[in-house]
């Protein structure tokens, strides 16, 4: 912090310490009302801005706060001072009993129970009346005091505005200590916060606690100043306005409370002339204050003003960090052992027996086609489910069904599918918060900031230079490219120095080149002694770095061995690109001709946020044409479905569709339109019945002959006949495959398009799927295809495009592609 | 505008300053500056009718006192309005800002007792008159304070809860008394009333029974008081509510006399009550129905003349708040010219020695002394019930 | 008698809490968003139903139609300019701005409508029914009729009509609703409409055994939010009930232990109810997935 901006810091208290000495008795009440607003709103700050929880039930600390000092200087005769400490804590320990039942709950459920309890606080002083005084309340409370010596009005304020510079203070120290990291860290990904060792209960119960403690301090000090507590100063109103105070002013930002306090505290008087006609004014001022500033007024001004001086740029300085020596710990577990895992969801069997060892020092490879249950055995050894029987035995210690949180603590760190970084959270913040193994330290740590610890974040700097980040620390995590994000979220693993290292596709949507980085990297941490587990589908990567390999499939494994005899094993083969023998579905009649496309898609790029995921797309269906979409996972397939159809918006290049330009159109338009998408994972309405399904999927039409096109359907996919009357919900997944299908039949589409339809359903039930989608050609329907099961999808299209790295690598004829090698390659790797 | 100044040369023009300075943007007072004159009322919220009554009743009565010159040789009063939400925070700042930025020389309460609780020490330290119009609450007047600044023309509810066990028990022969009052302050303030009454008068209470200002139905409650074996119901709260009470106590059947406070000549009891409005007797400083006296045939005249959605005395609505706060008015510009100034301490002294004064709700002998700071006692309650729309003394 | 009336009694005004809180219930469902002032709405139906009825003296079906339709232009406007702007930018201060909205809705009424509680008549609530020495009226039996067939309706709408099932369809898989060209900005609006005309309908029908004023509308609509809350918000009937239930244990708290319990009781009830059932008493838990 420069000089500067201390300066510009303490200009708020002084300039209230100034104008308070030269203010009459009615400017030092509203001042000391700007305070307490202020107290009250840095509490709800720690809450709403730092673990993301809203309150509406502030007032109820803020009462039992100013009860509690008029009842102790009163009743009980005890000083100010003391009466105020006690206070205080009294607050916050309610706010942690309060926090039981408020940490199973989130949104409006936890809204409502704050709510509750502002109500039972009020109605509880009304009728506890021998404590409070009842309705009418407690007069002649009296004045502050310190060692005998009364406060006069000013001193009384001059306190005040100490109090709210404090707890101001207090705030944005803690903000940036361990503590606060790690509210914010929890807010942002709890599941991630866990597998670092942070231990959610806890920081939010202390969140509640903290919060309900500043409320506590603001009514601890009302009590003297108002001289006069009663209920009907704790109405359920003055809730709203606590949380305005933090909406409008800015959340999670540290003056926020300030700048809010000073709206809700001063606009009411300048509007006191309106006397009748305030509150409207006041009501239709702050509808205006949150339509401009949505982000709250200091929320817009740091981005309108951009990030200034919080960036680091020294990232060429020394750096006698060394990685190794910190990631080599000493006395680690050097093996992991699991035996007879399995674990089911609903009936369902998503591992069954498994039984593998990972060595310290060398990467363990889990694979398998989608479904196969790869991620679930990593959720298992992480501690994020509970496996049904089996062990998981990390050295000496079985981590199996222990909370992650607790896995964590026992030197397991993991990265996720969908990177779960703190997005809110810097770049460097998403390790310090890491570094601590979950433990977060007493007083000092809490009120250091981090940023501040030069070892620690040298440390932290050193790690990304490790994983290849090359990018400023300073930034915010949600900011970072794709690529960086999955560097971080490394280096972000490492820096709990984990014993076992468990990614689950880390290569998911990066380039090749970006996928060659990884290469080394992973070498590098198993090479510091780290047990590294890896799942992932791009079959380059996976073959180059892995020592031992397991397949699954189905949740069984099928094979375990060396990447060499991996890819040569048939049964591997075989559940990746399915049987060789794939009956012969190919079409009998003349292909027809592809000159005057329906489809037609020109230089489409789209991705999501940095880095494109779809590159200068060039891709055509012509007229009752049959084409498919191949690649692997994360080639961008359901990317460039989702752009097709209107989900993924906005794109760029072209998309037209039987003459009209629909790049920019809604799903909803596009699909009346007649461009009609199957998608991904089947989504059928669980609710509702098989009819409603396929009636709904004539939803845009009005010439829907009801029970004639439901015949219609039932008789194309008989399974449904038999399932009629159930949810389709109840639905097995081939059913529900069908179901999804004869939904986008019944629009009448003049394209249907189908999203992994194959996937997760039994061998049995895939061959009868492309029976159905070689009847559909057939019929002269045009179809787009996207499925993993290359062989299977060129049986019955008549011609293909594979994607890699988001873009068309090769095109051609269905029977062309099935000769040519790089397809295989495509899915399989060994192109490197 | 010292206080600009001396920000100015101290030199802190900080960002507090700019939102601040507005406030201060006041201007003394001139001698032929009108004499300011406040109101701290709820004026929004749903106690809204009260505020809108006693500035009513204030207004006219200003408009008359200007339109015969004013008070201290021709300065004329300008009323100043603040909102105070029934919150008493709000109401106690809203009376350091008339007292200290508008600097007014008198200023006048609202409904809520809680809320004038609230303001006695600050107008008591700040030696600015108060004089309460409808807030009831006891310790309001008799505060403790030396010299006391605070008055009031108004009910207080001791004595007119000693006035309805009385009444009760003269015309009901009481015995068992059930009470059904509103869960707010003031139900709680008459509570105590009740409870002390009833031990001077001999009479049980065999129930306490609350309701809150927006329960649609009481008849759980009713119907615990009469399980008790009430003989007389004794009723406390506002018209709206009070009516719900009225409603399940006709829909139960239960024939019992109900005794009320003042409270419920608020708003439009018998149209929200029907034909249970009756049945209420109740206790009421002031009618606008019947033969009026000469200043309240002129007062109904200037409020019909003045506000289109008054058309009779009907629409005088509380009536209590709007007679209170005329005759407070009058009562203070008589004091200010006895001061001779608008000075706090002379203004009060003042109070302590005007009269007599032939006012609306009766004619004051004296109506303040040293000792008393109540203009009403319980020779100027009248037992009332409605007779259709009008309220008319029971017969 | 007492446990009898007070569950009479309870149904009523349950049934109103019901009936506001199936208006969370349906915003919520399809946009995760609800109008936090529906107490506001339901004043808005009663007010324009009195002015329009009784005020300016047009026949009172009349005057229900045109209380409905104003109610359905203020949730058009409460979605469209009070919940939109924030909830399409991922902001959570809809739920103050709703708050605030509510606020202007009332000091508006306030100062057009009056001051002043008035009363709305009702045949319906002239002359009571004897059961043993309780008298009840008319419209409290039709109360809760009126709330059960209106749920009733609900259901038999969503599962029987198109736009019904298009409106489950985006409770529970927007995107997939998109697809099948159904307008979900569209559905979002008209869920709000409903849900406003909903409150109008309690408001109506509450009114004359209330009365009409500016704020009749506050402390309903915090219930009724504890209602829909309970209930867990995503299940109509859950709702339905968990407002008939909250309904009877205000009344028989009050007629057992006393009226000094009731407030303390059942919102002490509510938080002990959300403790052991985060997800409220009919409500699923949402699954989470890495």
């Amino acid at each position: 912090m420069t000089p500067l901006k201390l300066a510009l810091s303490l200009l708020p208290a002084v300039a209230a310490i100034g104008y308070a000495s030269v203010a009459n008795s009615y400017e030092l009440y509203i001042l000391a009302t700007v305070g307490f607003y202020t107290m009250v709103g840095v509490g709800l700050n720690i809450l709403l801005g730092l673990t993301g929880q809203v309150s509406l039930g502030h007032v109820g600390f803020y009462a039992i706060g100013a009860y509690a000092v008029a009842i102790l200087t009163t009743d009980v005769g005890l000083g100010f001072w003391p009466s105020l400490i006690f206070a205080i804590a009294l607050t916050g320990v309610v706010g942690i009993l309060l926090s039981i039942p408020a940490l199973r709950v989130s949104g409006p459920y936890l809204a409502m129970i704050t709510i509750a309890f502002a109500f039972i606080i009020e109605h509880g002083a009304v009728e506890w009346r021998e404590l409070t005084g009842g309705a009418n309340g407690m007069m002649n409370i009296p004045p502050v005091s310190l060692f005998g010596f009364e406060f006069s009005e000013l001193a009384t304020i001059y306190l005040v505005i100490v109090m709210t510079a404090l707890t101001l203070f207090l705030y944005w120290r803690f903000a940036d200590g361990t503590w606060g990291l790690a509210m914010r860290a929890v807010r942002d990904s709890e599941v991630a916060g866990q597998s670092l060792g942070l231990n959610p209960v806890m920081i939010r119960a202390a969140a509640f606690g903290l919060s309900a403690m500043a409320a506590g301090l603001a009514g601890g000090l009302f009590s003297p100043i108002i001289a006069f507590v009663s209920p009907s100063s704790f109405s359920f109103f003055q809730s709203i306005l606590f949380l305005l105070v933090v909406i409008i002013g800015g959340s999670g930002t540290v003056f926020g409370p300030l700048v809010g306090a000073l709206i809700v505290g001063l606009l009411p008087e300048f509007l006191s002339d309106f006397a009748e006609y305030r509150l409207l004014f006041f009501g239709g001022l702050l509808l205006v204050v949150m339509w401009l500033a949505p982000a709250g007024i200091v929320g817009a001004l740091t981005s309108w003003l951009g990030r200034g001086d919080t960036r680091i740029p020294d990232r060429d300085r020394e750096n006698d960090v060394d990685v190794d020596a910190f990631l080599s710990r000493e006395a680690r577990a050097d093996q992991l052992n699991v035996a007879d895992l399995a674990i089911s969801f609903g009936g369902v069997r998503a591992v069954e027996s498994l039984d593998f060892t990972a060595k310290a020092g060398k990467i363990t490879s889990i694979i398998g086609p989608n479904g196969a249950g790869k991620t679930t055995v990593l959720n298992v050894i992480g501690g994020f489910y509970k496996p049904d029987r089996g062990t998981v035995r990390m050295g000496d210690v079985d981590l199996a069904g222990k909370p992650s949180h607790v896995v964590s603590r026992a030197g397991v760190s993991r990265t996720y599918q969908t990177t779960e970084l703190f997005g809110d959270l810097t770049v460097l913040e998403n390790l310090l918060v890491a570094l601590g193994q979950g433990r977060l330290g007493g007083f000092k740590s809490a009120l250091t900031h981090m940023q501040s610890d030069a070892q620690a974040c040298s440390q932290c700097e050193a790690l990304l230079d490790f994983v290849g980040f090359k990018g400023d620390p300073g930034v915010l995590a949600k900011h970072l490219a794709h690529v960086d994000k999955r560097l971080v979220e490394i280096a972000r693993a490492l820096a709990t120095r984990p014993d076992m290292l468990l990614l689950d596709e880390p290569a998911a949507g990066l380039s090749a080149q970006d996928t060659e980085l990884l290469i080394p990297l992973l070498r590098k941490i198993a090479a510091a002694g780290v047990i590294v587990i890896l799942v992932e589908h791009d079959m380059g990567l996976v073959m180059e770095v892995s020592d031992h390999i397991i397949v699954l499939d189905a949740g069984a494994p099928i094979a375990a061995g060396r990447p060499a005899a991996i890819r040569k094993n048939k049964k591997v083969r075989e559940a990746y690109l399915g049987t060789g023998e794939v009956i012969d579905r190919a079409r009998q009649t003349a292909i027809p001709e592809a000159d005057r496309p329906v489809l037609d898609i020109s230089q489409l790029v789209a991705g999501y946020g940095a880095a494109p995921v779809l590159q200068d797309i060039d891709l055509k269906v012509g007229e009752g044409e049959f084409v498919t979409v191949l690649g692997a996972n994360g080639a961008g397939k359901s990317t460039l479905m989702r752009a097709l159809s209107g989900l993924h918006r906005p794109v760029e290049g072209r998309i037209l569709f039987i003459g009209d330009d629909i790049t920019s159109w809604n799903a909803y338009r596009v699909a009346r339109r007649g461009l009609v998408l199957v998608p991904e994972g089947r989504q059928v309405f669980p609710e509702l019945g098989v009819d409603d399904n396929i009636r709904l999927g004539a939803y845009a039409r009005d010439d829907f002959d009801d029970a004639a096109e439901l015949e219609e359907m039932l008789d194309r996919f008989p399974a449904l006949r038999q399932r009629r009357t159930s949810r389709a919900g109840l639905l097995s997944g081939g059913e529900q495959q069908m179901l999804a299908i004869a939904r986008g039949l019944v629009a009448r589409p003049d394209v249907i398009m189908l999203d992994e339809p194959s996937l997760g359903l039994a061998p049995a039930l895939i061959e009868d799927l492309f029976s159905v989608l070689a009847e559909l050609r057939d019929e002269e329907r045009t179809i787009l295809l996207v499925d993993q099961m290359a062989a299977l999808a060129l049986s019955v299209a008549d011609r293909g495009y594979v994607l890699e790295s988001g873009r068309v690598v090769h095109q051609g004829s269905a029977k062309d592609l099935k000769k040519d090698k790089s397809v295989e390659q495509a899915y399989l790797g060994g192109g490197r | 505008m010292s206080a600009i100044h001396s920000i100015s040369r101290r030199g802190f023009v900080a960002v507090l300053s700019g939102f601040v300075s507005a406030i201060v943007l006041s201007v003394g007072a001139y001698a032929a500056d009108p004499v300011k004159i406040g109101l701290v009322a709820a004026l929004s919220g749903q106690s809204a009718k009260s505020g809108e009554a006693i500035t009513r009743g204030l207004t006219v009565a200003i408009e008359e006192i200007n339109s015969k010159g004013g008070v201290l040789g021709g300065r004329k009063i300008e009323l100043i309005r603040r909102d105070d939400e029934s919150n008493p925070a709000k109401g106690q700042i809203a009376a350091r800002e008339l007292i200290f930025k508008e600097k007014v020389a008198v200023f006048f309460g609202g409904l809520d007792s809680p809320v004038s609780l609230a303001i006695v020490p600050v107008a008591n330290k700040a030696k600015v008159p108060f004089i309460g119009v409808w807030a009831a609450a006891t310790p309001i007047t008799r505060n403790g304070a030396n010299p006391n600044y605070v008055f009031r023309v108004s009910a207080v509810d001791a004595i007119v809860d000693r006035a309805l066990m009385q009444y009760a028990k003269k015309t009901y022969s009481t015995k068992k008394a059930g009470l059904i009052l509103i869960n707010n302050p003031w139900g709680e303030s008459n509570e105590k009333g009740l409870k002390a009454a009833s031990k001077i008068e001999n009479v049980e209470i065999v129930g306490i029974e609350k309701f809150e200002s927006k329960d649609v139905d009481v008849v759980p409650q009713l119907l615990r008081l009469k399980k008790a074996g009430a003989d007389t119901l004794f009723l406390v709260a506002n018209a709206a509510p009070g009516a719900q009470m009225m409603k399940s106590l006709g829909r139960m059947g239960w024939d019992v006399p109900v005794v009320s406070h003042w409270g419920i000549s608020g708003g439009r009891f018998p149209e929200l009550a029907g034909n249970m409005a009756e049945k209420v007797h109740f206790v009421q400083t002031y009618s606008f129905f019947g033969e009026q006296n000469e200043v309240g045939k002129k007062l109904l005249k200037r409020l019909i003349d003045k506000y289109d959605d008054i058309k009779g005395p009907e629409d005088v609505i509380p009536p209590v708040g709007v007679a209170n706060a005329y005759d407070a008015m009058h009562l203070v510009a008589m004091a200010i010219d006895k001061a001779g100034s608008t000075d706090g301490d002379a203004i009060r002294k003042a109070l302590t020695e005007i009269g007599p004064y032939n006012g609306l709700i009766k004619n004051y002998d004296k109506p303040f002394t040293d000792d008393n700071h109540d203009a009403l006692s319980h020779n100027d309650y009248v037992m009332v019930r409605y007779y259709g729309n009008q309220i008319k003394a029971v017969k | 008698m007492l446990i009898v009336s007070s569950i009479i009694t309870g149904l009523g005004l349950g049934s109103m809490y019901g009936l506001l809180a199936l208006g969370f219930y349906i915003t919520y469902s399809v946009s995760q968003t609800v109008n936090f002032a529906q107490g506001s709405s339901m004043m808005l139906g009663a007010v324009i139903c009195y002015s329009v009825g009784v005020t300016h003296g047009w026949p009172m079906p009349l005057a229900m139609a045109v209380a409905l339709l104003v109610c359905a232009g203020w949730g058009w406007i409460v979605e469209r300019f009070v919940v939109r702007p924030f909830a399409s930018r991922g902001s959570n201060s809809w739920l103050m701005a709703t708050v605030a909205a509510g606020i202007v809705l009332e000091n508006v009424v306030l100062f057009t409508f009056g001051k002043e509680p008035r009363s709305l008549p009702s045949p319906l609530a002239q002359e009571p029914i004897l059961i043993g020495d309780l008298g009840i009226y008319p419209l409290q039996f039709l109360i809760p009729v009126v709330g059960l067939a209106i749920a009733f309706g609900l259901h038999i709408v969503s599962k029987r009509t198109k736009l019904g099932k298009a409106q489950l369809a985006v409770v529970q898989n927007p995107d997939a609703a998109r697809l099948l060209g159904i307008d979900v900005k569209r559905a979002i609006v008209g869920a709000f409409m409903v849900s406003t005309v909903f409150a109008g309908v309690a408001g109506i029908l509450i009114a004359p055994l209330f009365n009409v004023a500016s704020d009749m509308g506050t402390l309903f609509g915090i219930k009724a939010f504890a209602v829909a809350i309970i209930g867990g918000i995503m299940s109509p009937w859950g709702v339905m009930i968990a407002g008939l239930a909250y309904g009877v244990v205000e009344a028989l708290v009050t007629a057992t232990l006393g009226s000094v319990y009731t407030q303390i009781m059942t919102f002490a009830l509510v938080i002990v109810v959300l403790a052991a059932m985060p997800n409220g008493i009919f409500g699923k838990a949402e699954v989470k997935k890495v």
